[in-house]
């Protein structure tokens, strides 16, 4: 008891200056504090209404991380759990039907065709008849006379090419 | 509208050998737009087996290799592939020999009318 005294009992020395095995490395906050920075906690929560924690603050806190655990977890009871009534699903079908015939007018773009293109039964065109000797005989003399068009194109030249420019 | 919607789906239908149905639903396996061809199964087409996807694929975003795209689930005798577009889903049920990364290449060719479907799902 009277070395528990001892050691809990306010050394008058220590005030002193001398410093020894009883002196307070950190000098008292609380003691040390003058009576203006002492603010009233009323007078703190009408100053900052938003910083003070509240018991609020700790309940979202709480159900913010409920809710993350929530999202985070691989739920596999969950699974079955949802499934649409009859009439709901009828209601529901029939609704898209009605938004799909209104339509927002708005033209939806197919993707550009592309130069190969799927055929699902491939025997039937390769079996259609080949194209006949006239066709053929058209379509390769107006090839000709294309390509004898395009290698007669010439470009005239009237003017030079490279031009100088006045450089003083 | 729809009808031009239904026609081009039928004919990207018709691109894939043993492709037996393109069913665009929402999130509850409800129908949105389709085509069919006669030998799809019924069962396959049913709500609660389609809206099962739409939660399997919250789940499995959560392993932790980012948010699931696409599921494809092989049967015996069929394959159904499930896509995730959330509102909507992309179901494609077809037999067990068909071309599977055939199905898949005709994503981004629905992917245009996706955008005229959602509006009609977020209404709601």
């Amino acid at each position: 008891m009277g070395c528990c005294w001892s050691s809990c009992k306010e050394d008058s020395s220590s005030q002193g200056g001398d410093a020894h095995e009883r002196t307070h490395l950190l000098v008292d906050p609380v003691s040390n504090n003058t009576p203006a920075q002492r603010a009233n906690s009323d007078d703190f929560i009408s100053r900052y209404p938003n910083s003070v924690p509240k018991k609020t603050d700790e309940q979202s806190a709480l159900s913010r991380i409920l809710q993350e655990t929530a999202t985070n977890v691989i739920d596999v009871a969950a699974l079955d759990s949802h499934n649409l009534e009859q009439h709901e699903y009828k209601e529901r079908t029939k609704q898209y039907q009605q938004r799909l015939m209104q339509g927002t007018g708005q033209r939806w773009n197919l993707p550009a065709p592309t130069l190969l293109i799927d055929i699902p039964m491939p025997e039937k065109v390769l079996s259609s008849l080949p194209l006949s000797f006239t066709d053929l005989d058209l379509i390769s003399a107006t090839v000709q006379s294309i390509n004898g068009a395009l290698e007669e194109l010439k470009v005239e030249h009237k003017e030079d090419l490279v031009v100088p420019f006045r450089i003083p | 509208m729809a009808e031009e919607m239904k026609k081009y789906l039928k004919q990207l239908l018709s691109k894939v050998d043993n492709l037996l149905c393109i069913l665009i639903t929402d999130r509850d396996g409800v129908p949105i737009l389709k085509a069919v061809n006669e030998k799809c199964p019924e069962l396959a087409m049913r709500p609660n087996f389609l809206t099962t996807f739409a939660m399997a694929t919250d789940q499995s975003s959560k392993l932790g290799q980012g948010r699931n795209k696409t599921i494809i689930c092989m049967y015996s005798s069929y394959q159904v592939i499930q896509m995730n577009k959330l509102p909507l889903i992309l179901n494609f049920v077809a037999t067990a020999d068909c071309n599977t990364g055939h199905i898949l290449s005709l994503e981004p060719l629905i992917e245009p009318l996706l955008g005229e479907l959602r509006g009609a799902v977020i209404e709601s």
